[in-house]
């Protein structure tokens, strides 16, 4: 009944917050559809450079489109339905967390969901029609679709684990939105680059020390590959990535000293 | 039978309460660098070992000035903070390990912060709450229902909640903190920036939910209207420790020593002699003398004899000093 609840209250403030950013429109559109322009800007850029290029590392230029599709859906999901996470400096700075600890319900989904961005719905339809054309490209078998599924799960449960202890430093130390946005920087950019680039030590470190390549440079080869073996080791990284972050979140939280500017706005 | 039950019981048990806060400090002997890598640590104790207990049904003020640690004891009472030692007892749970479960059963307003949405109709903010707090959807249109007639929302309820006045907003504020029938109402500072209108409309609604709902209410603020209105019992409580607990009525007598008495002439007064020992103007105007009588040097009776027999007079009053001048007393003093 608890789970349940959580669940249904989860959804319920999600789809409060897509009508309460819906009610101003044209800030609403105006994102939405801007960042599609921007990533398919993006995604051109570096479709020209795999073109001229060549295979780099076994990557071809689809392979890009792949990958953008990965990051796109799992930015998009996790970004429009928990960017409260990223928020989380912000919060302790002005104290606005104090209401989120005064709810009943589990306080990560608490502050996950008090916010949404607004442009991650444009990454998000972005990314299906990415992945869409990829799956076509690559003349998906039906062991593939499920493949693709699989990982896109694993692919967003690895960034909002990553981005929960991330942000959860700023418990730590006052005014931490300076150093809480370098160290996103610091892993999500490494995730737009081309997968072929990631070779030798640089991989090692981006899989298991920095886990940028969860979110989609290896979900490509996987589901390129059909590497089930892959598929596990990086199933049970997300699953300690997850654990660590939640017993992090939980410590953090014990330090939280509130404060007394105004606030407002759920 | 269970409210009869309820209210014999006390809502909040305080034992020993104390919060410190440690933070960096720049240290005067040392260069910026070693500041930088090396800073200097300094704590504060904001609540020092503060004890109490608040019957179920109770209206309580917890005043003090700025600083005093009013608003440290409400979000450790709400599991916001942590308390450094001491125990809460809040409907028999702790705040610190059950604030899930507390939440079910308190509500909190916080007069500086909103937890509505300001791009979506009221509605909709109540709404929200209700989900949160697991009411089915027949209770929460109910609810919404009775809120909107005890807070009389309905001109405003489907506006943006952005475009509602101070006043507007904060009726709503303490509606959506009463969705989930709570036992106990805290409320830090609910009538800052209302004007006059406001705070009284805010205060009939609070003393009305009291009454009804035999809601504890656990009020902070500076505003002393609030504490006569509303609190049949204050607890001052200065540089984190409690100073004084007692009901609000009483705070008059036990902390001024002063009496004042008003002087109409008969006709008007013209001179205005030298005082006896422990009588002193505080007035002089040719329609109203008024004088502080020191009852530790003069008492009434004998203050009215002398001043009978220096001034003619038409008619006399004597009071006390008003709430707001004893509570400034109760600060200086301490």
């Amino acid at each position: 009944m608890s789970i349940k609840n959580e669940i249904k209250f989860a959804v319920y403030a999600i789809k409060k917050n897509i009508e309460s950013s819906a009610e101003l429109r044209t800030s609403f559109l105006m994102n939405v559809l801007g960042m599609m322009i921007n990533n398919v800007a993006f995604i051109l850029l570096w479709m020209f450079f795999a073109k001229s290029a060549g295979p780099i590392g076994g990557w071809t230029p689809m392979d890009i489109i792949g990958m953008q599709g990965f990051l796109a859906i799992s930015y998009g999901i996790v970004l429009s339905a928990g960017n409260g996470i990223r928020k989380v400096a912000e919060y302790t700075a002005s104290g606005a967390l104090d209401r989120f600890m005064l709810s009943p319900k589990n306080l990560l989904t608490r502050i996950a969901t008090s916010s949404m961005n607004v442009s991650a719905i444009g990454d998000l339809f972005f990314g299906i029609v990415c992945m869409t054309i990829y799956s076509i490209a690559i003349h998906v078998s039906l062991i593939q679709v499920f493949l693709i599924f699989a990982l896109l799960i694993i692919s967003m449960v690895s960034f909002f684990s990553i981005i929960i202890i991330i942000y959860s430093t700023s418990f730590f130390f006052i005014d931490a939105n300076n150093v809480t946005t370098g160290i996103y920087e610091l892993y999500f950019t490494p995730a737009l680059f081309h997968g072929g680039a990631f070779q030798g030590i640089m991989r090692f470190v981006f899989t298991f020390v920095v886990p940028t390549l969860l979110i989609a440079s290896i979900p490509v080869e996987i589901l390129k590959n059909i590497s089930l073996d892959k598929l596990l080791m990086i199933f049970i990284l997300t699953i300690v990535w997850l654990l660590v972050s939640i017993f992090i979140f939980n410590k953090a939280i014990r330090r939280y000293e509130s404060s007394n500017l105004m606030t407002f706005g759920n | 039978m269970i409210k009869s039950n309820y209210m014999n019981k006390d809502s909040i048990i305080v034992s020993n309460l104390t919060k410190k806060f440690s933070f960096q400090v720049k240290n005067a002997n040392s260069n910026w660098l070693k500041n930088i890598f090396f800073p200097g640590k300094k704590e504060i104790v904001a609540v020092n070992n503060i004890s109490f207990s608040v019957r179920a049904g109770e209206r309580i003020a917890f005043i003090g000035p700025n600083g005093a640690g009013k608003s440290t004891t409400i979000k450790m009472l709400t599991g916001i903070l942590f308390p450094t030692s001491g125990k809460i007892n809040i409907l028999g749970l702790d705040p610190t390990n059950d604030r899930k479960k507390l939440a079910y059963q308190i509500g909190t307003v916080f007069g500086q912060r909103s937890q509505l949405f300001p791009n979506l109709p009221l509605t909709d903010s109540l709404e929200f709450f209700g989900v949160m707090y697991d009411l089915s959807d027949d209770d929460i249109k109910k609810r919404i229902a009775e809120l909107i007639k005890l807070f009389d929302l309905g001109s405003f309820i489907e506006q943006p909640v952005r475009k509602l006045s101070l006043g507007q907003r904060m009726r709503a504020e303490v509606a959506a903190s009463l969705i989930h029938k709570p036992k106990i109402i805290l409320l830090d500072e609910p009538t800052i920036g209302l004007d006059v209108v406001a705070k009284k409309s805010l205060r009939d609604l609070l003393l009305k939910i009291n009454k009804e709902e035999n809601t504890t209410i656990f009020l902070t603020s500076h505003d002393v209207g609030d504490v006569e209105f509303l609190c049949e019992r204050t607890i001052v409580i200065n540089h984190g420790e409690i100073i004084k607990d007692l009901p609000t009525e009483e705070l008059s007598k036990t902390f001024v020593s002063e009496k004042y008495i008003d002087l109409i002439p008969e006709k008007i007064f013209t001179v205005f002699p030298d005082l006896p020992a422990g009588i002193r103007y505080s007035l002089k105007d040719k329609d109203k003398i008024t004088v502080i009588v020191d009852v530790k040097i003069i008492d009434v009776q004998e203050s009215l004899r002398q001043l009978l027999s220096t001034f003619k007079v038409e008619d006399i009053d004597v009071y006390n000093v008003d709430l707001e001048t004893v509570i400034r007393n109760i600060y200086e003093r301490n």
